[in-house]
């Protein structure tokens, strides 16, 4: 009788937590471990703009009990960063120098917010809005009634915007090349879509680049957003939403195919046949444009999850999607994207 | 700055010999007490005095007075993974654990805390070696480095730990406390700046706070404190865990005030002495625990048949034979009451509590003295090393009462072991004016010569004149708590586990059920009418206690007549609250976790 196969996941968001369930569901005898370098277990992101609607407790927001790790035994690892896999003697090396051996592998780390090239040295004047922690902090420091700049405006961004607006804040946004990633909009749509957010109340800053960042001990707005023509626009945080860049970097000696994310066959496969990856840290191989694609939205990256956990115990199928590339806006001027929309 | 909440948190830091898990423990406790909270604390350590065997100390922190450690603790902090994970299971839901998350060396896979953190618990991974690194060029500042990152996280006002940490290193060189009060600074910012996740709430004091009066003692410390206070005049001891820290303590504290203080060769040689300085008036005790209980048994008969008063203290551990030196069990409480040759009935007391070992320890002498017998005061290492904060009462005073002293009859000769209506007999002491007179092993006389035709008088005598112990003044003997009247179960504790017993008596009375429990302090002579009365009351008696045997339950079912309900438990660990509330549940019908707590 072989030993159970031990199944590490990488990631414990939409793609991962979908996957580990699947994988149980498939295999009762597999062990399964879920790294991740979350404080939390799994939590829709989605739903963090809802800190500002009164939810502070986390477990509010999980989509599952905690107890349900332990039933569906699922180790669940939190604040563990993988430094490194070995793709050759399949093991993964974490940040606090344990490595975890693996049968099989599915990547799921997601991405990180992208940062303009030459506003990375402010970084440390920005908040971030990627987990649980910072979302408090964000409501904790952005003073009721006040201003946050928004600089990028994904649809995280709008998303978290709208939230903002709705509750009392007030928003400007300054516009980059980035803003409604992931869509793709055009620019007439473009100039719909600016039109609609300022009658929704936001001031958009649509025609400069932002180029600094400062912040103020003294006077009325703490923080001030410099554009390349001067112009100062003042708040009291200052948030990037510039879209995501895929997590790749501890994947450099697993020895699998990587462009600005894992390449994976439709079936999710990496170049490495005992690792699969899923979510936001992959490109797809589309044979009709021989190309790879990235598949963004919640929707996507959990069918993604579990798809990539089908495939890991036995089964061959291809990853295909109905989620329409979209955004829109309603007759109240509310912005959605079909990504988004859960 | 700290909420208005009340606070009933328990804190256990482990890691492994060497690592500071003690001392980092000991600053928590006396800043915790600083702050005003009432504090249980107790440490475990492995029986090697040497080695990388694991400590662990756990400290409960309280607005209001709580009576025994938690079975869960709400903070958990690794000094060490290997020692430490075992423990992450005990960390309640939503409680913390913090880790070393950046090692210096591989560790092998689940060697690492953040394997063992269910998902249910929150984990704080940080660099504390590093940090210590950085703040002291030295890693063992560790210890030190998470207490700040506990104050930290927790809002705990720093300068009671710099404070504690000043006191605690004020006899080394300036730079450890620099060292030192750097490194809690440098885990403070790190704690400051973590975003709290847990729901572990530091609230104020409270009502119930036990102020800047309140001093910290262990069991042992505690003794020492009563002894002082009682002006005791001479020790003679051997050392033994637990028992030892009370002798390390005495001799330091007595010469200086005029008391003689020896160390003997051993067991037998320090009763003896304590013996032959009780019968000269000498207030004397010695300490020692089970397995120098047992080699004391033959010359505790002695002060039994010469009637001599001698206080002997007992901090029982694991046995039997070496055993488990530091673990804890109540196990020798057969050999405290029955052990040695004949008919040798003594006074047996059993604090329950840090300040029960101060009183009866304080009183002790008195009660030997009054029915000039041994009076054992039997604890355990539970007891012996837990820390309590405890207010010292200004009116308890223990120094010795005059007593009256016996006068000379030129037409009689002097009886030492006279009969009585009492049966207490007029004591001299040896090299008084026309009082000579005679001691001896033998049974005697009540000139105290040899003589085994009265053997049953003098049996009598010896047992009878106990009887009026149970009401002597000012000690509680026995002491009733919760429900009045008849009740669905009650609960008969005695020793540290009776702390354990009240907790669950609450626990059951907030699930409704008729509870009441009894402390017994008194193990020989047994207070018989209270027993009878609390046996009345209850439909159910149960009896949890340390040891394997059910000692206690067939003392007191022996004595009544009647059955009792056991739940024993020896692992070397304290008493579990939720073994005794399921046994409570069982006893009272109300045997199924209640909705509340299920859901």
């Amino acid at each position: 009788m072989s030993a159970p196969l031990h199944h590490v996941i990488i990631g414990s968001g939409s793609a991962g937590f979908g996957a580990a369930t699947t994988l149980r569901q498939n295999d009762d005898d597999c062990r399964i471990t879920m790294i991740t370098m979350d404080s939390l277990p799994f939590y829709n992101r989605y739903d963090l703009p809802q800190v500002f609607h009164g939810q502070h407790d986390w477990r509010e927001l999980l989509d599952v009990p905690p107890a349900y790790y332990d039933d569906m035994r699922i180790a669940l690892r939190r604040r563990s960063r993988v430094v490194d896999v070995d793709g050759t003697n399949q093991l993964v090396t974490l940040a606090h120098q344990e490595s975890v051996a693996y049968d099989r592998l599915l990547v799921c780390a997601g991405g990180r917010g992208y940062l303009p090239e030459n506003l990375t040295g402010f970084a440390g004047l920005m908040h971030g809005f990627g987990s649980f922690e910072a979302a408090m902090r964000l409501y904790r420091d952005l003073p009721k009634g006040g201003t946050a700049i928004i600089i990028g405006g994904d649809m995280i961004g709008i998303d978290l915007a709208m939230t903002l607006l709705d509750t009392g804040y007030k928003v400007s946004l300054i516009a980059t090349p980035q803003t409604f990633w992931p869509h793709e909009v055009s620019d007439e749509e473009r100039t719909q879509l600016f039109a609609a957010m300022t009658a929704r109340g936001i001031t958009v800053h649509k025609d400069h680049r932002p180029v600094g960042v400062s912040r103020k001990d003294a006077g009325k707005s703490r923080c001030c957003v410099t554009l390349d023509d001067g112009t100062e626009v003042a708040g009291d945080v200052v948030l990037p939403f510039c879209g995501l860049t895929s997590s790749v970097e501890f994947m450099l000696k697993a020895e699998v195919d990587i462009e600005r994310g894992l390449l994976v066959t439709p079936e999710l496969q990496t170049s490495n046949k005992t690792i699969w990856a899923a979510g936001d840290v992959c490109q797809i191989w589309r044979d009709q444009e021989k190309a790879y694609h990235f598949y963004h939205g919640w929707k996507n990256v959990r069918v993604m999850g579990e798809l990539a956990a089908r495939n890991m115990t036995g089964t061959h199928e291809v990853f295909d999607t109905d989620v329409e590339d979209r955004i829109a806006v309603d007759a109240n001027g509310q912005i959605s994207s079909t990504f988004w929309t859960h | 700055m700290m909420n208005k909440a009340g606070t009933d948190i328990q804190i256990a830091i482990c890691g492994s010999a060497g690592d500071g898990t003690i001392a980092s423990g000991d600053i928590m406790k006396r800043a915790a007490a600083l702050m005003g909270y009432n504090v249980i604390a107790f440490d475990e350590y492995p029986p090697e005095i040497r080695g990388f065997g694991k400590c662990i100390s756990r400290i409960r922190i309280s607005s209001k007075q709580a009576y025994s450690l938690k079975e869960q603790s709400d903070v958990l902090i690794s000094l060490n993974d290997s020692h430490a994970i075992p423990h992450a299971r005990e960390v309640r839901d939503f409680g913390a654990v913090i880790y070393d998350d950046n090692l210096v060396s591989a560790v092998a896979e689940g060697g690492h805390m953040s394997a063992h953190i269910n998902a249910a618990q929150v984990p704080y991974g940080f660099a504390i070696r590093q940090m210590s690194e950085q703040a002291t060029n030295a890693a063992r500042a560790r210890n030190i480095v998470v207490l700040g990152y506990l104050a930290g996280l927790y809002d705990l006002p720093p300068e009671h730990f710099r404070e504690i940490i000043k006191a605690k290193f004020a006899k080394k060189p300036q730079a450890v406390i620099d060292d030192n009060t750097k490194a809690f600074d440098a885990g403070l910012v790190a704690g400051q700046a973590v975003f709290k996740l847990d729901d572990v709430v530091v609230g104020a004091a409270g009502d119930e706070a036990t102020g800047s009066k309140a001093v910290m003692m262990t069991g042992n410390g505690a003794v020492v404190r009563g002894f002082m206070e009682a002006e005791i005049q001479s020790y003679f001891g051997y050392p033994i865990t637990p028992a030892t820290s009370i002798m390390e303590r005495l001799a330091v504290e007595m010469p200086p005030k005029g008391g003689n203080f020896l160390q003997t060769e051993d067991e037998i040689s320090a009763i003896a002495a304590a013996i032959g300085a009780g019968y000269t008036g000498s207030r004397a005790a010695t300490a020692t625990s089970g397995p120098g209980l047992a080699l004391m048994a033959e010359m505790l008969g002695l002060g039994v048949m010469a009637e001599v008063p001698v206080v002997v203290v007992v901090s029982q551990r694991g046995g039997p034979s070496t055993g488990l030196p530091t673990k804890t069990e109540q196990s020798d409480l057969n050999l405290a009451v029955f052990g040695g040759s004949g008919d040798a009935q003594r006074i047996v007391l059993a604090p329950t509590n840090v300040e029960g070992c101060y009183r009866c320890a304080g009183m002790a002498f008195d009660i030997a003295e009054t029915y000039q017998t041994p009076v054992i005061l039997l604890i355990d290492l539970y007891l012996s090393n837990r820390y309590e904060t405890v207010v010292p009462s200004d009116e308890a005073s223990f120094a010795p009462k005059p007593r009256i002293d016996v006068v000379a009859d030129e037409n009689a000769p002097y009886k030492r072991f006279a009969f009585t209506e009492n049966h207490i007999s007029p004591r001299a002491l040896p090299g008084q004016a026309g009082l000579m007179h005679t001691i001896t092993g033998l049974e005697h006389n009540e000139l105290g010569r040899p003589n085994d035709a009265i053997h049953m008088d003098m049996s009598t005598k010896r047992h009878e004149k106990l009887n009026s112990a149970v009401h002597f003044p000012g000690l509680n003997v026995s002491k009733r708590f919760g429900d009045e009247g008849p009740v669905d179960v009650g609960i008969l504790g005695w020793g540290s586990s009776f702390g354990e017993v009240l907790e669950t008596m609450y626990e059951a009375q907030a699930e409704g059920i008729r509870c009441a429990a009894m402390k017994v302090v008194m193990l020989s002579p047994l207070p018989i009418e209270a027993l009878k009365e609390f046996f009345a009351d209850c439909r159910e008696i149960l009896v949890p206690e340390l040891n394997y045997e059910g000692q206690f339950a067939s003392l007191v079912s022996g004595a009544l007549g009647k059955p009792v309900t056991r739940l024993n438990r020896a692992t070397g660990s304290p008493m579990v609250v939720n073994e005794i509330l399921e046994e409570v549940r069982r006893l009272s019908g109300q045997n199924q976790t209640p909705l509340s707590a299920a859901e």
